[in-house]
């Protein structure tokens, strides 16, 4: 569980951080706008409602179940690049406090161990200070990332993810709640658009997202190289009409 | 000649669509004809709406059915969009107190979801079956559906990741009925090319044929057409004034011929949105009240015969208690009935004008919404095929009409109070359609099924009739039907899915006011 509270050198200043970081449950992860050439590489990138506002966020997914990550083996982070969203626990951006940080206080990495948050006289220590540039840069990129997916939800390019995994049993699992960006739709888009979505990078990033799609394949092998649970196929498709 | 002269009059295009009146019944209809017709058809179908100036909306019916849904989306307004300008919020449906025994404990619900399992199973009968176990004694909504949990626990029927129009459980609105026709103005003017004419229509040329040629404006202007809508409330300026076809009165069925009325504030923002209609029996009548976003609706539906208007007024202050003090009170007369026939010559009546019935389970707007579906979905092509489509319209609508007027009727002749003229009035045979009384009788033995209604499309269909006759302990014969084993056991099951469904949905849902909120602020989405 998570218990968010404004950093605050009275309540905190006896608290350290761990430098382990332990991510074996994780299922997916936001993506900065800058990161998805290369995330890519890696992972299905897609999108998926965030579940207090509803609205869509892009992210890299790391397993077909939850709470799994597959990139995550033997204590290691087993890809070539890791979503930068992923480093920044247990800190948050917080505008309205003084230190402009909120933490999970029950997040495992605090605790009596790891590098402190405040010197002994109280003032933050270099780490909060790096800390809340690292932050910043995240959540810009992040943000970045949010308003090209708006536009997209404006433009009614969204469109619902279909994924059957097939068991080997042959009964079939279905994966809801992920989105991806409809072929046909692009490719109705004016030519005005087009060009104002080519400058912005929103058509090669829209390119890259439906090119990620195939990522899916290697969540299932990896699936199947750490799980009893086999799945014998998969079937990925986007919805044409909304 | 004359031959010749008939077939170039049937074969006459129908292409100017004239809807006269601005209130929800006018603005629903330009809209869903605009859309469905005017946009990338070639029939070159234009849509005009002309409004009074001087005549002021009725502005009730602020209970919708959920077929508001698709009446939105059709229209091509966001749910979102609708729920914001409209101050809407969630109906999940009715619940109904006092009107069995008229005592503390006296309350049922009707939802708007259907039986668990209805397409397989009819749950009637095992439910009465089960009802005889001692100890036993969950409702039949409680037993057969989730909705009636989620009504006591003001949680709303969708989470903001649903998109726009879904949900996890069925649902309506409730809507203030002028902003919801603002809303519909903007969207038909702005978006779907309806041509808005501020003006009386002050009177008609006629063709020979009894047609209307065009309507004469006070602003001087001739507003020719080939199809007219009549949605100008209760004055039918078409179907009444022009062609005068009487209202077929039900005031010996329905009773009720009067309301008063309130708008009562919430007492604090973060006040709780209720998510159903109350409908609470008093003595000469029942008190409607429902939640919107910034106010509740509440008013007294009563018998003139039974009551006076002062002691009416007084019985909804007392039932609003201390916030009514400062507020006013507005009285309405209902004449409820429906008109012979709705669509005369080239005027069909829409709303208020086609009738009225007292707002008991929210038909006003349904009927709109269903009349518009006929027309707008299959709009004559030319004038021959319109004489056809009016008399499909004209059968199709008398039949809805009278299936309304039973269904209302029900919810009355079940009662088993006797403290009062009014409910002693309500059960006099002569007071019930013989076609009610004779399905009474064969709903002793049988449940209400699918073969006891012969439309394909039922504005109540065989469930609702269930919920209300079991909501309030119809004396039923049901164990003694024959059963199997398999259908034993399919109900078992079908009951067991209810109550998971029911844990799974009060984990899952938020509460009503606090997703109405999310849904102001963030907006659903489409997908």
């Amino acid at each position: 569980m998570t218990r968010i509270a404004v950093l605050d050198r009275a309540r905190h200043g006896a608290l350290r951080l761990k430098p382990t970081r332990e991510l074996s449950r994780q299922r997916y992860a936001l993506l900065g706008l800058s990161e998805l050439a290369t995330a890519c590489s890696d992972f299905p990138i897609c999108l998926a409602k965030d579940a207090q506002t509803g609205r869509f966020n892009l992210i890299a997914l790391f397993s077909l179940e939850e709470p799994r990550n597959l990139f995550w083996l033997g204590d290691q982070w087993q890809a070539t690049y890791l979503p930068q969203a992923t480093t920044t626990a247990p800190f948050l951006l917080d505008a309205g406090a003084e230190l402009g940080l909120a933490i999970d206080e029950d997040h495992p990495q605090l605790g009596r161990e790891g590098v402190p948050l405040f010197e002994a006289d109280g003032r933050p220590t270099q780490l909060l200070t790096d800390v809340r540039a690292h932050l910043q840069r995240v959540m810009g990129d992040v943000e970045a990332a949010q308003a090209m997916v708006d536009r997209f939800v404006e433009l009614s390019l969204v469109r619902p993810l279909t994924m059957v995994l097939r068991r080997s049993n042959n009964t079939e699992h279905e994966i809801a709640g992920l989105y991806s960006l409809g072929a046909r739709a692009l490719a109705e888009l004016s030519d005005d658009r087009v060009v104002n979505l080519y400058r912005c990078g929103y058509i090669a990033a829209a390119s890259l997202m439906r090119a990620s799609l195939n990522q899916m394949e290697r969540l299932r092998q990896l699936h199947n190289a750490s799980s009893n649970a086999q799945f014998a196929g998969l079937r990925v498709q986007v919805a044409e009409s909304d | 000649m004359a031959v010749q002269e008939r077939a170039s009059h049937a074969g006459k295009p129908v292409r100017e669509i004239v809807v006269v009146g601005g209130g929800s019944a006018g603005w629903i209809a330009a809209a869903r004809i605009a859309a469905r017709n005017a946009k990338g058809g070639d029939a070159g179908i234009a849509v005009t709406l002309v409004e009074s100036p001087t005549q002021p909306t009725v502005g009730v019916g602020e209970g919708t059915w959920p077929t508001m849904r698709n009446t939105l989306a059709k229209i091509g307004v966001t749910e979102t969009e609708f729920i914001r300008s409209a101050d809407a919020v969630f109906k999940q449906g009715a619940r109904f107190v006092g009107w069995t025994h008229g005592t503390a404990d006296d309350a049922y619900y009707h939802p708007l979801n259907p039986p668990v399992g209805a397409t397989e199973l009819n749950l009637s009968p095992h439910w009465v079956t089960s009802q005889e176990t001692p100890g036993c004694s969950e409702s039949f909504a409680e037993a057969v559906d989730f909705q009636g949990a989620l009504c006591n626990r003001g949680l709303a029927p969708k989470l903001i990741t649903h998109p726009e129009y879904t949900g996890l459980a069925n649902y309506a609105y409730h809507l203030d009925a002028n902003k919801f026709a603002s809303l519909l103005k903007d969207h038909a003017v702005n978006k779907l090319g309806v041509r808005h004419i501020v003006a009386d229509v002050i009177g008609v040329e006629q063709m020979e044929s009894g047609d209307i040629l065009c309507l004469k404006l006070s602003n001087r202007q001739n507003l020719p057409g080939d199809l007219f809508v009549d949605c100008s409330g209760f004055k039918a300026i078409l179907i009444g004034g022009v062609y005068q076809v009487p209202l077929r009165e039900c005031r010996n069925i329905l009773l009720a011929d009067r309301a008063v009325a309130m708008q009562v504030p919430y007492p604090t923002p973060d006040t709780p949105i209720v998510c159903h209609t109350l409908a609470t029996a008093q003595d000469a009548g029942w008190i409607w009240d429902i939640g919107l976003w910034t106010r509740r609706g509440v008013g007294y539906v009563y018998s003139s015969a039974h009551t006076t208007d002062q002691d009416a007024e007084a019985c909804l202050r007392r039932y609003v208690g201390p916030a009514a003090r400062d507020l006013n009170a507005r009285r309405i007369d209902l004449n409820a009935g429906h008109r012979q026939v709705f669509w005369k010559n080239n005027c069909v009546a829409v709303g208020l004008s086609a009738g009225f019935l007292e707002p008991l389970e929210a038909s006003a707007l349904m009927l709109i919404e269903i009349s518009m579906d006929s027309i707008a979905d299959r709009l004559p092509r030319t004038r021959g095929a319109m004489e056809v489509l009016a008399k499909q319209f004209n059968e199709t609508f008398d039949h809805h009409w009278g299936r309304v007027i039973e269904f209302l009727k029900l919810h009355y002749v079940l009662t088993q109070r006797t403290d009062t003229e009014f409910w002693r009035d309500n059960v006099n045979r002569a007071s019930v359609p013989d076609s009610l009384l004779e399905r009474l009788d064969l709903w002793r033995f049988h449940p209400p099924s699918a073969p006891d209604f012969p439309f394909a499309r039922e504005v109540f269909s065989w469930p609702s009739y269930q919920y209300i006759l079991h909501g309030m302990h119809y004396p039923t014969r049901y164990s003694e039907l024959p059963t199997t084993t398999a259908e034993r056991s399919a109900a078992e099951r079908l009951l067991a899915r209810a109550a998971a469904l029911r844990s799974d949905a009060l984990r899952r849902l938020p509460d009503h006011r606090g997703l109405l909120g999310k849904i102001r602020e963030h907006g659903l989405q489409r997908v």
